[in-house]
């Protein structure tokens, strides 16, 4: 019962089911269409598609960097977070139980301004600085909610006998309940992951040069609109639609002895 | 279950509801447009021209604390109307996209402070020229530098898809160029440090340095140009009605002197 336990937090691409190997899925389909159409547009109109990728690249890598950076991040004080809304301490639970309220309580749009406008005026953070901190405060506190969910779906006998083991507390919830809360909460995190990746265009207003604010810095001189966004909108899909993949193999590995 | 069905139940009444709510505002619109368009279409009526303007450029155009769209151009262009015999809206949209909107007929013209540039001149019309700007170089009060070979290696900014922008772009040597969705954004990241200078168009140079961080920036230098950069009301290409109105009132307002009021109003050079 507690092995098959899942939650299904319904936001962001959908992540391919482990068993959606045909050849014809959704994600194939995608994958390879967003491809061709970036191909063709390459080579049928040289100009100004090549032009406008190499002027998007080093947008690519901005969002990149704030992407991963902001998920280990993320994860990191999403785990924190997570135990503290498990734990018995009254004054941890409290704490992080109020980061979550507020954090979840303000738009994450409204959080990069606060911290690069409102905040910046007393500690003067770099842009890039500033979008990483406010977008791993936000998903920490979102990822927080899929660990306590987790951690908390795992069967209480697991620790029940973990303890008449001998374990103590702290070995208990890391050798025991987490490993196996982990396979729980991958789907829903990975979830989060890829909401993080797209919500990374949010930072463009921060006039950081990711890959939106580089596509609307050349369309606006250029005018060429609907060229430049056909173009950014297929990378973002391209970049979610790998990420997805790699959380369901991800998730595919660790189910691996779970029985269906 | 029965429970489950009454909740849904409230659910489904709630949305009908809300979207009634909706559907009766947007019936109440469409009956208010047909009366507008009869208007502007009969011929004893003055013609209606919606500007478009980024409100966020002062002193040129920006919303004052009753959310108005004032500024020295919406004077200009309110004056020119009053004697060409037309009727001027404002409608307050981001800079970023604004051509596009130009492009998609959101708007008749667009009243913000654009320059008048050969690129533009390829896909849309300008009136005649409204006045003269410069680009200038905005920097901290303890920077030294007075041009932008003296900025080498630091960061520089402007608004997106503006003249101000295109005279950095292809500078090198900049630690790294930036470009803000308002020019106010970019004057913020100047005065808390993020960035070294900022280029801008003279009267928002000259509103910023006098009077919003008056303490905090100075500006550096005039850059020089050799062409001169004039600014003009644009419009959609072909659109020769809304061109010959507001060309017709920048005429008139210029030869009775309002137009130098209007600059006095507003304290131009």
């Amino acid at each position: 019962m507690t092995e098959t336990a899942k939650i299904d937090v319904g936001e962001g691409a959908a992540i391919p089911s482990k068993n959606d190997w045909g050849l014809f899925n959704a994600w194939v389909i995608s994958i390879v269409g967003a491809v061709a159409a970036i191909i063709y547009l390459l080579v049928a109109q040289p100009d100004p598609y090549q032009r406008l990728l190499v002027y998007l690249s080093d947008g690519i890598v901005i969002t990149f960097q704030v992407t991963v950076t902001s998920i280990c991040c993320a994860c990191v004080i999403g785990l924190i977070t997570g135990l503290g809304r498990v734990s018995k301490n009254k004054a941890i639970n409290l704490v992080a139980s109020t980061y979550v309220e507020i954090i979840r309580g303000i738009p994450l749009l409204v959080q990069l301004f606060y911290i690069y406008y409102a905040l910046g005026r007393f500690l003067n953070v770099h842009d890039l600085t500033a979008a990483i901190i406010a977008m791993s405060v936000c998903y920490g506190a979102y990822m927080g909610e899929v660990f306590r969910a987790g951690i908390t779906a795992i069967d209480k006998g697991q620790t029940e006998a973990a303890r008449s083991l001998g374990f103590n507390g702290k070995q208990t919830m890391f050798l025991v309940v987490l490993p196996q809360a982990w396979r729980t909460i991958l789907p829903p995190v990975g979830n989060e992951f890829i909401a993080l990746l797209k919500d990374t265009s949010l930072v463009s207003i921060l006039a950081v040069s990711d890959l939106l604010r580089r596509g609307r810095e050349f369309s606006s001189e250029t005018f060429l609109y609907f060229e430049t966004y056909t173009l950014v909108a297929l990378v973002y899909l391209v970049i979610t639609l790998i990420l997805s993949k790699g959380v369901s193999i991800m998730e595919a590995r660790l189910s691996h002895y779970v029985r269906r | 279950m029965k429970r489950l069905f009454k909740s849904l139940l409230i659910a489904a009444a709630c949305s009908v509801l809300a979207l009634g709510v909706v559907g009766c505002g947007k019936k109440e619109e469409k009956k208010a447009e047909p009366a507008a368009n009869a208007t502007a279409a009969a011929p004893a009526g003055p013609k209606t021209i919606i500007f478009a303007a980024d409100a966020a450029y002062p002193p040129m155009q920006y919303m004052n604390e009753q959310k108005e769209i004032v500024g020295f151009e919406v004077d200009v262009i309110k004056a020119a109307a009053e004697k060409a015999g037309f009727k001027a809206e404002f409608k307050n949209v981001a800079w970023d996209g604004i051509f596009a909107g130009l492009a998609a007929g959101k708007y008749d013209a667009i009243s913000s402070s654009v320059s008048i540039t050969d690129e533009r001149k390829a896909t849309m019309d300008f009136s005649d020229p409204i006045m003269a700007i410069e680009q200038m170089l905005v920097v901290g009060k303890n920077e030294k530098a007075t041009d932008l070979a003296g900025l080498k290696g630091k960061t520089i900014g402007a608004q997106i898809g503006t003249t101000s922008y295109l005279v950095i772009k292809d500078v090198k040597g900049f630690k790294a160029i930036k470009t803000y969705d308002e020019v106010g954004l970019a004057m913020e990241d100047l005065v808390k440090g993020s960035i070294q200078a900022v280029v801008a168009d003279s009267p928002v140079a000259v509103d910023y340095t006098t009077k919003k961080h008056a303490d905090k920036i100075k500006i550096a230098a005039t850059l020089k140009s050799d062409k001169v950069e004039n600014i003009g009301i644009a419009a959609k290409k072909g659109n020769k009605e809304v061109i010959d109105l507001v060309n017709k009132g920048l005429a008139a307002i210029k030869a009775d002197g309002t137009f130098d009021k209007i600059k006095e109003k507003h304290q131009m050079k």
